[in-house]
Order: structure tokens, then C-alpha cells, then sequence
């Protein structure tokens, strides 16, 4: 097989933006989480390092490096210090599938006496566009499940251990009812891509006098409201956010599964929550909130439009992100045996008939 | 390229499946098997069945291997000494599972006559499984899920954990909230 | 591409190692882990065949191989929760009650 040196380079430029902004997600997030809960909660916040506490990441990650490590006594020592590594896996691999801009062609340049992309290369911003596409996202996220068990196991103590089946168990529960939601959406877009899902969005439903169009965003079809409900509300439980986080409720359990772990074991399990927010974010804006497509305007495949329409897919994101953060200070935790009766019973079968309502849109050829 | 890619996850498959089987600790061997697993899924890539490959994890390393560590932690069976195999059984053992593969491998280079791959595109996505399993293989397809449902009632059955097997106690009044 | 024997090879191999577990460990999770090792030994053959002759039957093969491996897990374990709480035990040996 024959690489050319431009495909490489490119691909690896693609894998280095995509892991700068997500490697910088969780700085960011925990600013934004701490300002936002306390501009909620009608109290200032972190205001003392730097202009409006933007600094406080920066002591919350020197404070995570410069504390002791310990590892009890009874642990099993690898598989300690191997499960955040597990955690972080799914978080960081699974937005390699994840389109976040439209796709341009890449004008020929002379620099340096030399010509580049000669008649022009065209940029596709997807790290991998694989035919399997959401299915991989499904595949890597379902070995989340490993960290959380494997943490609460080898750390030798019994609140560990109950806090990792509960969690573990949870996210195995709404692993489906977030899959089974994604199918509707992948019914109508005909394919498992998600460039495809994102291309069958950026059309419009119906247009009006010639002006008043609707775009054919996934979330503005009623056929799919269910299913956007069932999305998000299971989004919020595989990230194991309030109001879903019984798992690692500070009141109850000490700390859950990550009780018995310190600096940067706990800071990578910090980290991997914070990128796994953020991937679900990307996930659900790209399903249905039409990932990089700016309503009313074609963009052009040009860097500009490539441009703006990153900048869309990030404000996106950003507005999702904010609704996990505005959500785990509005809604109170559910009891434990509410949320599997809930996944099971509730959102699997809400699920389910979303599935048949689609197909039925799609049979009677209204979508 | 792809034959450095085959032989590192080749390597990867056996040396974890061999952490399996020698290896004394079962939630250790349920992860090796794991990355066998995994290594396995990416051996379907090179053999240009991504759908599979995707499959392959979600199916087995998601689900199965989850409900393997799910009952090793519950029924707490790391702490079980497991009694040595007596030598005889170990020495016949190792002894004929090396002669049959050493048969196996000699015979498939032997005798086995390929012929060189077809060229186009090999078509094993979703779409082309999707249409085969709801038009010729239907019925395959639905007895695969009633087979799945007596699973299901079989394990429940085989647990012990029928409903109305045990009392119900009643839930002690809850005073108070929880405390954020 | 890589020819299909690599894959035959390395399937036969991860077939004994499954056997050479089932043959001699006591404990019965990791005997069925071994198996499931054989059943994926299997199903990298279908793959590879199906490859070389482009036929997707082979892909359909595997698909429900798996459907029917994760059937047999979930019994198999149901089976061997049953045998635990009975006997305190997972060594196969102990389960010899129809011994003669």
C-alpha cells in the first residue's frame, strides 16, 4: 500500500487539534463547572487566582501533581494503577469518529519555492471516516465499563467495591437505551457515518415563500424527540453525571469507585469524566443538533467556511457542556434502584418505540 | 505496513491468551482475555470486516467479558486457592495440545491450495449483513432472539433470583434528604 | 494483503492455547474463558475464509456465532453460580456427584 507523505501529515495535524482541544477540555470544564455552580447557587466561586478565578485549573493541577501517591497496602498494585488509564480510553479514542467541520478543499500554495497540494487536496476534518463509524464509538465506549470496575475492585475496600457494581452496572443499563436511540437517527440517515448523519442535516424540511426554511436538523423532527430525550438523559448516565452519579455520591458511598485513589490517579479519573462529557456533547450535537452545519447559510468549501463551521460545532459542544453542568445543580440525585428501574423500564421501551415511529415516518415517506 | 500491524496484534492475541491459561489469578485472565479480545477485532480489520470488528468489542470485550469479572468479583473467587493439576494430567496435556498444533499447522501448509485474492472491494459493512439477515436469513435471525430470550429466563431461573422466591421486606421510612 | 494463511496459522494457534487451558486448569471461569478463546479461534477462520473468497455468508456466520456465544455466557455462568452456592466451590472437580 502506498502512503503519500501529505496524507500522513495531514492526518496527524487532524489527531493533534483534535487532542490539544480535548486534552485542554477539562481545565476548562472545571472553571466553567465551578463558576457556573456557583453563579447558580448565588455565590461567587473561585475568585482569588487570577482575573475571574481562570487560574484555578492551573492550582488544581499543580496540587494533583504535588500530592503523595498512595496505593493501600492490600491493593493489587497493577491493576490499580492500570484502571484510570482504562477510563481514560474510551474517552480520548472515541472522538476519532466524530466529525467537527465542514470539509474543504485545501487551495494550492507556493511556499518556499515549492508547490503544495497541487490542484488542490481535499480536507476532510474526521480523524477516521470509517464505514463502521458510530458503531466504533458504541465499541470503545463500553470498555468505560472496565475502568470503573477494575478501580473499585483492586483498591481493597468495600465502599470501593459497591460503588464500582453499582456504577458499572448503570452504564452497562443505559449503554443500550443510548444505542437503541442513536438507531433512530441512523434510520434516517441511511448510513452508520456520521459525516453522512451531519451531510443528512445540513438540508432543510420544508421551505416556505422562499425564505422561511426549517433546517433538517435531527432534533427539530418530532419523529425524534423521544429519542433526543433518550439520548441525552442516558448521555448523562454513562458519564456518570448527577443526576445519575449515585455512584460516587460524596455523601453516601465516600467517593465510590474512586475512594481509595489520590493525585494523579484521581486526576486522570477526573480528567476522564470531563472528556467523556465532552465526547458525549460532541455525540449528541452531531446526532442531532446538527454538528457542524450553521442553520440558513451553505457554507462554502473553502478554510473560511471550514473555519466557521468548527466554530459552530464548539459553540455546540460549549452549550451542551453548560447543560451538564446546569443540570447537576437543578435536578436532585436519583435513588439507586430508581435509575436501573428508570434505564429499564422507562427509556429502553421509549427507545424501542422510537425505532418504530421512524421507520413508520420513513415507510409513509414523510421524512 | 499492514504486515507490521498482523504480527504486533498477532503477537498481542497469543501472549494474552497464554496470560489466560497460565496465569493463577481468574480477574486477571478475564482482563488478558480482554486484550486478546481487542487484538482479535483489529485481526478483522486487516481482514476487512470493520462491522465486525466493531461487533467483536461491543459484544464480546463490552458485554461478555463485563458478566465474567461481574461474577468473578461477586462470588469473590480471586481468593480461592485453586489446587495444583496433577502433574500427569499437566504433562499430557501441554504434550498433546503441542503435537495438535503442530499437526494442524503442518497439514494447512501442506495441503491447503489458495488461490490469490480477488480483487474489488469486499463488501462485509452493515448494509450488505443487514439486507442478507432480513431477506434470506430471517428466520435464522428470529430464532437467534427466542433463543436469546430462554437465555435470559435461563440464567434467571439457574441464579435463583425468580421474583416472589424471596419475602419482601418492607423499606424502612427514609427520614431526612440527602444532604449535597 | 496479507495472505490467508498468516490468519489460518494464528487462529490454530490460539485454538490449542484455549485447548491446552480447558485441559488443564480446575478453576471453571477460566475454563470457560478458554473456551470462548476457541469459539474466537473459530471465528477469525470464517473471516478469513470469507475473505479469501469474498462470500458474505462467512461474516454472517460470525454474527451469529457471537449471538449464540453470548447465550451460552450468560448460562454458563448462571450454571456456575448455581454449582458455587451449592458447593462453596468452582474447582470442577468437585462437581462429581454422577461420578461412578
Amino acid at each position: 500500500m502506498a502512503f503519500d507523505l501529505t496524507d500522513i501529515l495531514l492526518s496527524i495535524l487532524k489527531i493533534a487539534i483534535i487532542l490539544g482541544i480535548w486534552l485542554n477540555v477539562t481545565p476548562i470544564m472545571v472553571w466553567v463547572e465551578r463558576r457556573g455552580s456557583a453563579l447558580i447557587q448565588d455565590r461567587p466561586g473561585p475568585n482569588r487566582v487570577g482575573p475571574l478565578g481562570l487560574l484555578q485549573s492551573f492550582a488544581d493541577a499543580l496540587k494533583f501533581i504535588m500530592k503523595e501517591d498512595i496505593i493501600p497496602a492490600k491493593a493489587h498494585k497493577w491493576l490499580y494503577t492500570l484502571a484510570p488509564t482504562f477510563g481514560l480510553l474510551p474517552a480520548i479514542t472515541t472522538i476519532a469518529v466524530v466529525p467537527w467541520g465542514r470539509s474543504f478543499t485545501i487551495p494550492e500554495m507556493h511556499l518556499f519555492g515549492r508547490t503544495l497540494f497541487e490542484g488542490g487536496r481535499w480536507f476532510n476534518p474526521i480523524v477516521a471516516d470509517v464505514s463502521a463509524g458510530i458503531l466504533v464509538i458504541f465499541a470503545l465506549a463500553s470498555l468505560g465499563v472496565y475502568g470503573i470496575t477494575i478501580a473499585g475492585w483492586a483498591s481493597a475496600n468495600k465502599y470501593a467495591m459497591f460503588g464500582a457494581i453499582r456504577a458499572s452496572a448503570q452504564m452497562i443499563s443505559y449503554e443500550l437505551s443510548l444505542t437503541l436511540a442513536a438507531v433512530s437517527v441512523l434510520l434516517v440517515a441511511g448510513s452508520l457515518r456520521l459525516t453522512e448523519v451531519v451531510a443528512q442535516q445540513t438540508n432543510y424540511y420544508f421551505v416556505l415563500f422562499d425564505f422561511i426554511k426549517l433546517p433538517a436538523w435531527n432534533v427539530l423532527s418530532p419523529a425524534m424527540w423521544l429519542s433526543f430525550i433518550v439520548f441525552t438523559v442516558s448521555a448523562f448516565a454513562e458519564t456518570n453525571r448527577l443526576p445519575f452519579d449515585f455512584a460516587e455520591a460524596e455523601a453516601e458511598l465516600v467517593a465510590g469507585y474512586h475512594t481509595e485513589y489520590s493525585s494523579m490517579k484521581f486526576a486522570l479519573f477526573f480528567m476522564a469524566e470531563y472528556m467523556a462529557m465532552a465526547t458525549m456533547s460532541a455525540l449528541i450535537t452531531t446526532l442531532y443538533l446538527g454538528g457542524w452545519d450553521i442553520p440558513w447559510y451553505n457554507e462554502p468549501a473553502t478554510f473560511l467556511g471550514f473555519l466557521l463551521s468548527f466554530a459552530a460545532f464548539l459553540v455546540k459542544m460549549g452549550f451542551l457542556l453548560f447543560v451538564f453542568v446546569w443540570v447537576r445543580w437543578t435536578i436532585p440525585r436519583l435513588k439507586y434502584d430508581i435509575l436501573m428501574r428508570l434505564g429499564w423500564k422507562v427509556f429502553l421501551p421509549m427507545a424501542f418505540i422510537n425505532i418504530v415511529i421512524v421507520a413508520a415516518f420513513i415507510a409513509a415517506r414523510w421524512i | 505496513m499492514e504486515y507490521a500491524i498482523f504480527f504486533v496484534f498477532a503477537a498481542i492475541a497469543v501472549v494474552f491468551a497464554l496470560l489466560v491459561v497460565l496465569h493463577r489469578n481468574p480477574v486477571v485472565g478475564a482482563l488478558s482475555l480482554v486484550a486478546s479480545f481487542f487484538a482479535l477485532a483489529v485481526m478483522y480489520v486487516l481482514l476487512e470486516a470493520p462491522f465486525l470488528a466493531a461487533l467483536q468489542i461491543i459484544v464480546y470485550a463490552g458485554a461478555i467479558m463485563v458478566l465474567f469479572l461481574f461474577v468473578i468479583m461477586l462470588l469473590n473467587l480471586q481468593h480461592m486457592a485453586e489446587p495444583a493439576t496433577r502433574p500427569v494430567q499437566q504433562f499430557l496435556s501441554y504434550t498433546s495440545s503441542a503435537a495438535f498444533a503442530i499437526g494442524l499447522i503442518y497439514y494447512l501448509l501442506k495441503y491447503a491450495v489458495f488461490e490469490a485474492l480477488p480483487s474489488g472491494f469486499f463488501a462485509a459493512d452493515a448494509r450488505t449483513v443487514g439486507i442478507r439477515m432480513f431477506e434470506a436469513y430471517v428466520f435464522p435471525f428470529e430464532m437467534v432472539s427466542i433463543l436469546l430470550l430462554a437465555a435470559i429466563v435461563g440464567a434467571l431461573t439457574l441464579s435463583g433470583r425468580m421474583t416472589g422466591s424471596r419475602e419482601k421486606v418492607p423499606a424502612p421510612e427514609q427520614p431526612g434528604v440527602e444532604a449535597r | 494483503m496479507i495472505p490467508t494463511h498468516y490468519f489460518l496459522i494464528l487462529s490454530a494457534i490460539l485454538f490449542t492455547i484455549g485447548v491446552m487451558g480447558v485441559l488443564t486448569r480446575k478453576n471453571g471461569i477460566t475454563i470457560f474463558m478458554c473456551i470462548e478463546l476457541m469459539v474466537n479461534a473459530v471465528n477469525l477462520t470464517f473471516l478469513a475464509y470469507a475473505r479469501q473468497f469474498h462470500d458474505v455468508h462467512g461474516v454472517i456466520f460470525v454474527f451469529f456465532i457471537m449471538a449464540i456465544a453470548a447465550a451460552e455466557a450468560a448460562v454458563g455462568l448462571a450454571i456456575f453460580i448455581s454449582l458455587f452456592h451449592h458447593r462453596d466451590t468452582i474447582d470442577v472437580d468437585e462437581a462429581n456427584l454422577m461420578h461412578w
